[in-house]
């Protein structure tokens, strides 16, 4: 396990498993475990993640996100590996491994998910609409 | 090579209203009417490849047009900086908001010796700018405020400023100009679409998503390519979703196209019906509540499209409210720049999800793009073809030939002025 804790809040441990390979903390790490992933494991993680992906919203949303402890990140990076996959498993189906090879050449450089605590972007970013 | 426009007059259909089998209305492609003045004969296919005519695009076109480089929201307070580099014109931009607020762009020159000003970084934070080869340093307004035993140079300081490029900006979006002079400003080369643009998000944006792709293809080629929805059914299958297509409209027709002199607008239609997987559905139903929230769901010119000449394009839709640069670099190679503009910093993790899913799905439609693009290139290289064909709903494509030629007549004309001028 890299030495990486795999735990989750509760009511979302049964996707434990899954944590080592996706729930990479960064878009372009998320998107490259779909891009790394097989057929098997793509299927197997959206068989546990879809029934739990709503309420692990639902949990995550009862939070700021600068306050998400470490469990609750690890649960926010499943969940948007979870937005990557589904496309995999519900629109390209059979055809992912040829999408895959297109795909790897549109480099994701920024997201939102990635930038520092909300406090602080929301801070700058009055001051950048003020001009 | 010169490519001569057909000036015939367009066949425009009968004006009458059709009936699907089950009494729906049927879809009706709207009229192209104003676009007549492009005529509808084949197009030369040698501007699409050509190492000649790239030439001549870059001195009429890309050294002289309003180009869309970066956004305010990249320069957040008096300090910060980005650095673009324009390959086309051989160019590389400073772009600095000084201690004064200002937004500037540069040549990213030190105009001792030509050494490239900034080259360890992209972005960030300076208070001033100094050239690793003489130590030159400057303000971030330009001025050059210490030079190493500047007493023995034999130019005063003040001639000694970074060279400043004209900039503009217009719904946050940060234009530049690599004409000393430009024959308009960017908001008379806009007219009505700059107060259009204000109304959108990305207005108010201060945040994005980004990827970026390189694709061996021409820019216009490569642009053309999202100026188009009779792709989609065919490239875009499954990744497509239906919104821009659908039975009642199986091309994509939009419903409206604008020309605006260089530019051009045309209003998507959407299908009523829209085929959504369950996490599509998932992702915009908890992205759409935040939006409404900030006021973002309610702009006039949501389901419009805006081509600003030459190279930029933005979609109003504020659920995936997403431009694209085509970056050309030499005449059958470029590079796109995907953004998706969003007002503030992911609040929740609902909003964070939907962001992220907004990112997933726009860029696997893209990623199947990029592969067609750069076969149509390969097929064109070739020189097989010495004309390509327009169909009605690409009358975006011809406009934008149209226009890319009509510069590169002129530019053509001006030479040969010159060459007689010079031989009086």
């Amino acid at each position: 396990m890299n030495g990486k804790t795999s735990a989750l809040p509760e009511g979302f441990e049964s996707l434990a498993p899954f944590v080592e390979f996706w729930a990479a903390d960064s878009a372009a790490g998320r998107a490259d475990c779909r891009q790394r992933s097989d057929e098997e494991g793509r299927q197997a993680f959206y068989r546990a993640a879809s029934p739990l992906v709503a309420a692990a919203l639902d949990y995550l949303d009862s939070k700021s996100l600068p306050a998400l402890d470490a469990s609750e990140q690890r649960l926010m990076n499943l969940v948007l590996s979870f937005a990557h996959l589904a496309m995999a498993v519900e629109l390209h189906r059979e055809e992912e491994p040829r999408h895959a090879r297109d795909r790897h050449f549109l480099r994701i450089t920024r997201a939102t998910a990635d930038e520092p605590a909300a406090q602080t972007t929301a801070e700058e970013a009055q001051h950048a609409t003020a001009k | 090579m010169s490519y001569k426009s057909d000036t015939r007059k367009l066949a425009l259909p009968v004006q009458e209203q059709v009936m699907n089998n089950d009494n729906t209305l049927a879809y009706r492609p709207p009229s192209t009417e104003a676009a007549a003045y492009l005529g509808t004969g084949p197009v030369a296919a040698g501007p699409y490849y050509r190492d000649d005519y790239f030439a001549l695009e870059r001195e009429a076109i890309f050294k002289r047009s309003w180009l869309q480089v970066g956004h305010v929201c990249e320069l957040p307070s008096p300090g910060s900086f980005i650095v673009r580099e324009l390959e086309v014109a051989e160019a590389s931009i400073l772009i600095t908001r000084g201690r004064d607020d200002v937004i500037r762009a540069f040549h990213n020159v030190c105009p001792h010796r030509g050494t490239q000003l900034v080259a360890d970084a992209c972005e960030g934070r300076r208070s001033a700018f100094t050239c690793p080869y003489h130590a030159w340093t400057f303000n971030s307004d330009g001025q050059l405020r210490s030079a190493p035993d500047f007493e023995r140079f034999y130019v005063d300081k003040s001639q000694c400023n970074l060279k400043p490029v004209a900039l503009e900006v217009c719904a946050g979006l940060i234009f530049i100009n690599l004409d000393s002079k430009p024959a308009q400003s960017l908001r008379e080369s806009m007219g009505e679409l700059a107060g259009q643009l204000e109304t959108l998000p990305v207005a108010q944006a201060t945040t994005f998503t980004e990827y970026v792709y390189e694709i061996d293809a021409n820019w216009k080629l490569t642009y053309d390519n999202f100026q188009e929805n009779y792709h989609l059914r065919f490239i875009h299958p499954r990744s497509g979703g239906g919104g821009a297509v659908g039975p009642l409209n199986p091309f994509g027709y939009p419903e409206r196209y604008g020309f605006h002199g260089e530019h051009r607008t045309q209003t998507i239609w959407s299908n009523p019906s829209p085929i959504l997987s369950a996490t599509q559905e998932l992702a915009f139903g908890r992205l759409v509540p935040k939006l409404m929230a900030k006021g973002l769901m309610s702009s006039p010119h949501g389901r419009e499209y805006y081509a600003l000449y030459p190279n930029f394009f933005l979609i109003g839709n504020p659920v995936q409210h997403f431009s694209h640069t085509v970056l050309p670099i030499s005449a059958r190679r470029s590079r796109g720049v995907f953004r998706i503009y969003w007002v503030g910093a992911d609040g929740s993790a609902s909003e964070r999800f939907g962001r992220e899913f907004s990112m997933a799905n726009l860029r696997d439609v893209h990623s199947e793009d990029r592969a067609v693009i750069e076969a149509g290139q390969r097929g064109l290289n070739s020189g097989a073809l010495e004309y390509i064909h327009f169909q009605e709903q690409e009358v975006l494509l011809r406009h934008l030939m149209y226009h890319v030629n009509e510069k590169v007549e002129a530019y053509r004309a001006e030479l040969a002025g010159n060459l007689a001028g010079d031989g009086k």
